[in-house]
């Protein structure tokens, strides 16, 4: 009878015609939010591959090409600015950055978790708290720390101050990370003669891999983000990160060089979003884990 | 916790012992608890060091510094008491500069607040393609910061902004140089909505991702019962989703306020706090003094005021973590 009565009406095809409406409702809703998310980037895309004449057509649709795109802003980058250095000191910068934040925030993460210290939750959260101690209040101090180091205008000030807040959003999260292995396997590691110490390096680090690559991202992204720090440190064009480059030399008194500009931030964006977007779970429920659970 | 009486060593040992004070105080030292405690404090020591060295002294400095009339010509500074915070209460620029920050924090909190559940409610349904949406929404907040406020900046352009082709395309405005021709950065009020609007764009898909992370496990099931128990919308609205997502929300704006208070870098690329102080904020206030114009102590003290604009958020923060269960 059902069937009968489904055969009458248009109802057999009314589920799947609901999904596609549904479907279709909601990505209605995103449209505004995708374009708003995405159009600057396409928009910094263009802007690197058009050939300069072609950015201040305001008579064209300016969203295509009108001049064959080229890849001269690219070219610029490399040959009349410091941008190969700059890249090579942002690499330099996040593989010391890493490794002191992996050398200082692992044990101090495991001993957290792990040792049953008196107050060692309050210590981790104290230890949290200073990554949310803003930049700009320890900056003119900090310049003290740099000068005082002799490190002023070098891209070492950056490895000795991004510490300072990747330690302690690292700490944290190795903190929750390390709380998750099981004790089991620790206590069979001293059972077999392995000392506390030698638990923790044979044992407990190889299976917390994906913990401390975690970290390392983290250091890696988290000094990406940086400006003022190295605005404030780094005058020197040679020794300049990435970001602090392409905002300061590519801009010189009222003159911008879009095109170099857009490639050069994209160059290094694209790259670092992807990572960080890989990882993006992990930064959120490392921060408000606590809420949410 | 029962390892913790299994490695804290037999208590009965203790107990078998009928020792003098001085005695104990040796035996304790060599039980695997106080090694387990030496061996803790060593593995956390490098850890507290730096940050003890690089974030606490630093901010106890800075606190001397704006008691100081240090400045960067001159190493040796002066105790000057609380003269600093009171100059800087009796400039009109400060009071203009924390206006600025308060409308700019909470503006674009509300603001992030509303995308962001609107966002959360929309990627929480299931549909084909709903983990490449979701990437490509959060690209905003992943993006380095300096990258994308370089890419606004030539979006905002005063000449050969990509949005006044369109509005102009569309009538909606003249050409360049004619009245109606917004100059998003060089125009005051339209300055400080541009540099609220370039944080909000970053920020929204941070309390979207936030929120989600909260509430997928349990909301949909929660809002179906309702839904089933016979709750109209407004009232699965008011009873059930506001009170779901409000603590949540409440912890991503804290984190997000702490984030917008102290950010330098959207203010300072776009508009260094032009034009004529409308988009001047406290960190660039504090960056202008401090560093431009050298004068270190107060630079100091103008930072020092976003203290107690954090101090909320982060005792929200504070208790939050403190609830952390695992």
């Amino acid at each position: 009878m059902a069937t009968i009565a489904m055969r009458a009406g248009r109802a057999p095809r009314s589920p799947r015609a609901k999904a596609v409406r549904r479907t279709s409702l909601i990505y209605l809703g995103l449209t505004p939010f995708l374009v708003i998310a995405v159009f600057p980037i396409f928009w910094m895309v263009v802007t690197a591959l058009k050939q300069e004449p072609d950015l201040y057509r305001m008579d064209v649709v300016p969203f295509w090409f009108h001049l064959p795109p080229t890849l001269k802003n690219f070219d610029f980058l490399f040959h009349r600015t410091s941008y190969g250095d700059w890249i090579v000191n942002t690499m330099l910068v996040a593989f010391w950055v890493s490794g002191i934040t992996l050398l200082t925030a692992v044990p101090a993460g495991y001993a957290l978790a792990r040792l049953r210290l008196p107050f060692a939750e309050n210590m981790g959260i104290a230890i949290f708290m200073t990554y949310l101690v803003p930049p700009i209040i320890l900056f003119i101090p900090l310049a003290r720390v740099v000068s005082i180091l002799e490190l002023q205008d070098s891209w070492w000030s950056l490895v000795v101050v991004y510490p300072t807040f990747t330690i302690p959003f690292c700490t944290w999260l190795l903190m929750g990370f390390f709380k998750t292995v099981p004790f089991e396997i620790e206590e069979a590691a001293m059972l077999d003669g392995c000392g506390q110490f030698g638990a923790l390096l044979r044992v407990v680090l190889p299976v917390s891999l994906p913990g401390l690559i975690t970290a390392v991202i983290f250091a890696f992204t988290l000094s990406m983000q940086d400006f003022l720090y190295s605005l404030a440190f780094v005058a020197v064009s040679d020794q300049k990160p990435v970001p602090l480059g392409v905002a300061t030399e590519l801009i010189r008194g009222d003159v911008y060089f879009w095109g170099s500009l857009m490639a050069g931030a994209l160059l290094v964006g694209v790259p670092v979003a992807i990572v960080y977007n890989l990882f993006l779970d992990k930064f959120i429920s490392g921060i408000t884990g606590a809420a949410i659970k | 916790m029962t390892q913790a009486s299994a490695g804290s060593g037999p208590p009965g040992t203790s107990l078998s012992v009928p020792a003098g004070p001085q005695v104990r105080t040796r035996a304790w030292s060599r039980t695997p608890t106080a090694r387990r405690y030496l061996f803790g404090y060593t593995l956390l020591a490098p850890a507290v060091l730096y940050v003890g060295l690089l974030v606490g002294v630093p901010f106890f400095f800075s606190l001397y510094l704006a008691m100081s009339d240090a400045s960067v010509g001159e190493p040796i500074a002066r105790f000057v008491g609380l003269e600093n915070f009171r100059s800087a209460l009796e400039s009109a620029k400060f009071y203009i500069a924390l206006r600025n920050t308060l409308a700019f924090t909470v503006g674009a909190a509300i603001m992030k607040g509303l995308l962001g559940t609107t966002l959360a409610f929309l990627l929480m349904q299931p549909f084909p393609g709903r983990k490449v949406v979701r990437a490509l929404i959060v690209i905003p907040f992943t993006l380095p910061i300096t990258i994308s406020i370089l890419g606004w900046k030539w979006m905002l352009d005063s000449q050969f902004s990509v949005f006044n082709w369109a509005l102009s395309r569309l009538h909606l405005i003249g050409g360049y140089g004619s009245a109606d021709w917004p100059v998003w950065l060089g125009q005051p009020g339209l300055a400080l909505l541009s540099v609220m609007f370039v944080n909000v764009w970053r920020g929204f898909p941070f309390s979207a991702i936030v929120l989600m992370a909260g509430m997928t496990s349990v909301a949909p099931e929660i809002i179906e019962a309702a839904k089933v128990d016979g709750a109209t919308f407004v009232q699965r609205f008011r009873k059930v989703i506001v009170p779901m997502i409000a603590p949540i929300l409440f912890v991503g704006s804290a984190f997000d306020t702490v984030f917008t208070l102290s950010d330098l870098s959207v203010v300072y690329l776009l508009t260094n706090g032009g034009p004529d102080g409308a988009t001047e904020v406290l960190p660039t206030l504090a960056y202008n003094m401090g560093i431009r114009a050298g004068a270190l102590g107060r630079g100091a003290a103008v930072s020092l005021f976003l203290f107690p604009l954090l101090l909320p958020a982060m005792i929200v923060l504070l208790r939050t973590l403190r609830r952390r269960q695992y």
